[in-house]
């Protein structure tokens, strides 16, 4: 691990919210606690108390508390960045230190898009702090006044004169100065910003790329031994005996616990403990939904739905749909894990979570110490998207610790991720909304029906009459926040049924939409958006536009997406544009990379993820079954950001709600199809006109189909028709999924079809001819 | 046994059927290699053997004597080589979790093929997983290396 050298001397700034130095951080499990106590025996310690925000050291290197998780969205970056704006630091300097989870930061949930909103004022205040203290310092290093001295990357000079100083050398009279207040502190205008505004990027980009960053499950303790955890096959189900008789003889097997989640299995190395975990003999008890299927859930939400209300007297024409969006794992690359060392009564924890708070106070309940005794630190995350606000793995395998006498870092397998996590929640919006004579919305009812508590928002328009209802179901199933909470699921509801209306109205999407746009920023958002995309330029054939926007955490977004629909149903997303006003960009080149991750995202889910129960089981256990784009599949993303002077708002989770439903308003703009379920992937995008497809004067018999396993062809072809046949089945993104070819010298062909291995989903299945005639029918798994 | 990892010998006491990935993580403390799925499904965990991407989780060391295993951390002797410098300059990582992976499987590629064009990289690089959605920016960092 690599040791950074933290100098001898240093000041601090900070607000008054407790006591207590800059803890540990990301690089080194040293804890600059006690190196804060030392110094204070070298009777070299300033007045300063306490420091939380930064420090300032002898090797000129500026330390900067970062209060929220790292999860890939570059908060480490963009936080740093703020702070030393306001100080005039030299950004080569910079050194971000991962808080540990106390109450003394805030609040530390990294969610809902507020890092940068809540420590905004925060950190440019104590880097202001700072520099006017520098300033102090060198004035009165040089006694001139105040007003003569100006500070630029980490020095302090002297205006009309020759001195310079760097801040390290101002330490020791900085430490006999008060902190300026914060109340007179002067924060720059944005015209004066020099780290602002331009493009950092992430600022442990060269320890990621060489191996050498430390994510969660990379911290190491010698003598620390590996855990593994075995859980109830089904949803809430329950331990009901263990045999580990078989473990016992493999070779670094230690021991197996029985803990609230199931069987904690610990060994000399991750492989033994999971080797060892495959020879433990297990007795579950069913847990409360063992006979229950995601489309039996699906109907049940459906059946609590009801009738909706009507819409106001002079609704001419309506719009009544039902919609469906199903469970998602969060799938982050990075498993789950913790480290914890339970020792003297006390608990330390390394490990990946999005919120230290919470996960100080659970570990502290799991294990009986009071929260004083238990300290959380917080490592890189291999992802977030909401995944981290539970802290199940960090409780566990402090418990762990307990109950072996070892440090122990504990590990899910990628299997444990998808099949043990909290969901977003599955949900089924029944809506209804009506136009007038003038095509002027009329009402709008949208009632969410969820095994979670999903809560229908209203669109981000003027829309007269909303309604926003709601009915829930209890299924036990664990849900949680995932990236940009219910809006994956409202938004794209709310923004395919404006489609519908405009539509309906036979009215242009986006004139429809700028016609109903009261906030000057979402409407400048969208006409940027729609100069961008050249909203109205002739598209080729087989292709489609769609539009959407999405409005929270203090910013704006919309998207255009274009795809094509080939004749034989294979969706291609060509291009995705996207405007946002996110007030003042901290660091444009990170927003851009959020906006297309979060539309890769997004399109993955909407075209291809989807988590399903079985017999109250979770159906999929990893990412060739709960799968994303690839590379080849991704389109390219193009990102216009509004320029602003206004405070900055949210970005993380911004970028993904608009994306889903602007593509399939695309989708019903290239082929007519409306899609009213995700993912996408169920509904076949093949046009009729194909799906009848005969060859010769037979009409080719599928069946069953939809299938389970097995697929019967039948046809009959003609003696010209002799020779090789290709079958073939594609998804709907057009990967070749099955293919045989085979020939033929006889008039009926009959061939059983083994797609077993598909996961479920509308298929295009093709049939080539020698004479090269293609037939496409539509197949559903 | 011995592997030779990074031009190094390493006396391997981990048993023969181990996989690379927990010999190199568990018992040697190479922890560049990262751990995202365990069957060979989504690429995170590559690392060069005898030049070419293989998916760690899945080998086991047996038979890994003789050949010359280059991970994450042995990729430069020194600083950063021609692809890491163009994942740090254009900034390709968000999470950077799947990044070491995704940067041995480029470099398998051009071993074999210096100048890749787009759809070289993406045939190349569509089994690996970036579940931020880096694949762009990614395929950019390709050509930019390719071009030093």
């Amino acid at each position: 691990m690599k040791n950074i050298d933290y100098g001898r001397r240093k000041f601090a700034v900070g607000a008054a919210l407790g006591i207590g130095g800059i803890v540990s951080g990301l690089f080194t499990a040293t804890d600059l606690f006690s190196e804060i106590k030392s110094f204070d025996k070298e009777k070299k310690a300033f007045s300063i108390e306490p420091n939380i925000w930064l420090e300032i050291r002898d090797d000129n290197r500026i330390a900067i508390t970062i209060p929220r998780s790292e999860l890939g969205q570059g908060v480490r970056t963009s936080l740093s960045m703020i702070t030393a704006e306001e100080l005039d630091a030299d950004w080569d300097l910079i050194l971000p230190i991962n808080a540990v989870g106390d109450s003394k930061y805030g609040n530390q949930s990294t969610g809902g898009s507020t890092s940068t909103r809540v420590f905004w004022e925060t950190l440019r205040t104590a880097g202001a702090q700072a520099r006017m203290l520098l300033i102090a310092s060198a004035a009165k290093l040089w006694q001139i006044p105040i007003e003569k001295c100006r500070a630029d990357k980490s020095f302090v000079y002297e205006i009309d004169g020759q001195r310079k100083v760097p801040y390290s050398e101002l330490i020791d009279i900085a430490s006999t100065l008060p902190v300026p207040p914060a109340s007179s502190v002067k924060l720059k205008q944005p015209s004066e910003f020099k780290i602002i505004g331009k493009t950092k990027w992430h600022i442990d980009n060269p320890e990621i790329v060489t191996g050498k960053a430390i994510y969660g499950s990379d911290y190491r303790m010698e003598g620390m031994k590996y855990a593994v955890v075995l859980r109830p096959p089904e949803i809430r189900g329950t331990l009901k005996s263990f045999d580990d008789s078989n473990a016992k003889n493999i070779d670094g097997y230690i021991a197996s616990y029985q803990i609230p989640y199931g069987i904690a299995v610990v060994a000399e190395s991750t492989y033994i403990a999971r080797l060892a975990s495959v020879s433990i003999k297990a007795e579950w008890n069913p847990g409360p939904i063992s006979t229950k299927d995601s489309r039996i859930i699906t109907q049940e939400l459906i059946n609590t739905i009801g009738n909706l209300p009507s819409l106001p007297q002079n609704t001419t024409k309506t719009v009544e749909s039902v919609y469906e969006v199903p469970l998602l794992a969060h799938a982050t690359m990075e498993p789950m894990n913790a480290f914890a060392h339970y020792h003297n009564n006390k608990c330390d924890v390394w490990t990946i979570t999005q919120n230290p708070q919470n996960a100080r106070t659970n570990v502290a309940n799991a294990i009986g110490l009071p929260l004083s005794d238990v300290t959380v630190n917080v490592l890189l995350s291999g992802g977030g998207f909401g995944r981290g606000h539970n802290s199940d793995y960090v409780e566990m395998a402090a418990l762990v610790s307990k109950l072996s006498g070892f440090p122990i870092k504990l590990f899910y397998t990628k299997a444990d991720c998808i099949r043990n996590d909290f969901y977003r929640s599955m949900s089924i919006h029944s809506v209804k909304a009506g136009i007038d004579n003038n095509g002027k919305i009329t009402g709008w009812i949208h009632k969410v029906a969820s095994q979670g508590n999903v809560t229908a928002s209203n669109p981000d328009y003027q829309v007269p009459n909303i309604q926003n209802l709601k009915s829930s179901r209890n299924y036990s199933i664990p849900t949680g926040p995932w990236r940009s909470v219910d809006s994956t699921q409202v938004v794209f509801v709310n923004e395919s049924l404006m489609d519908e209306l405009a539509i309906l109205a036979n009215a242009d999407p986006l004139e429809f939409r700028l016609n109903i746009t009261t906030n000057s920023r979402l409407k400048k958002v969208l006409e940027v958006l729609a100069e961008k995309a050249e909203w109205g330029k002739k598209l080729p054939d087989n292709w489609g536009r769609g539009i959407a926007s999405y409005v929270n955490y203090g910013s704006f977004a919309a998207h255009v997406v274009e795809v094509s629909v080939s004749d034989n149903g294979i969706l291609k997303v060509e291009r995705v544009v996207a405007a946002l006003d996110c007030g003042i960009a901290i660091n444009p080149g990170n927003i851009e990379s959020q906006f297309v991750g979060s539309a890769i995202d997004a399109l993955s889910t909407a075209i291809k993820s989807e988590i399903t129960i079985k017999n109250g089981q979770i159906e999929q256990s990893g990412f060739h079954d709960f799968q994303w784009l690839t590379m080849r599949e991704s389109p390219n993303v193009e990102v216009h950001i509004v320029p602003s002077n206004l405070s900055p708002g949210g970005l993380g989770e911004l970028g993904f709600p608009s994306v889903s439903p602007a593509l399939c308003n695309a989708i019903y703009d290239a082929c007519k199809i409306r899609i009213k379920r995700l993912p996408i992937r169920h509904t076949s995008l093949l046009t009729s006109f194909l799906d009848d497809g005969k060859i010769s004067q037979s009409k080719i018999n599928i069946y069953p189909n939809p299938f389970e396993n097995f697929v019967n062809v039948e046809f009959d072809i003609s003696s010209s028709e002799f020779g090789k046949i290709e079958f073939s089945v594609f998804d709907i993104l057009g990967n070749k999924v099955f293919s045989i070819e085979k020939e033929y010298y006889h008039e009926k062909i009959s061939e059983k079809l083994n797609l077993s291995h598909l996961i479920s989903g509308a298929y295009s299945f093709t049939l080539k001819l020698g004479n090269d005639k293609i037939i496409t029918k539509k197949l559903i798994k | 046994m011995k592997l030779n990892i990074k031009s190094k010998d390493f006396n391997i006491k981990s048993s023969s059927e181990t996989p690379l990935l927990w010999v190199l993580r568990d018992e040697l403390g190479l922890t560049g290699t990262k751990y995202g799925c365990g069957i060979g499904v989504c690429g995170t965990c590559a690392v060069l053997i005898d030049g070419r991407a293989e998916r760690s989780c899945l080998i086991p060391i047996m038979g890994l004597e003789k050949s010359k295993i280059i991970t994450i951390e042995g990729l430069s002797a020194d600083g950063l080589n021609k692809l890491q410098k163009a994942w740090v300059d254009i900034g390709v990582s968000q999470c950077g979790y799947c990044q070491p992976g995704q940067i041995i499987t480029a470099q398998d590629l051009l071993n074999s093929n210096p100048k890749p064009t787009d759809d070289d990289i993406n045939s190349a690089m569509s089994n690996n997983i970036c579940r931020c959605g880096t694949y762009n920016k990614i395929r950019q960092a390709i050509h930019l290396a390719a071009k030093e």
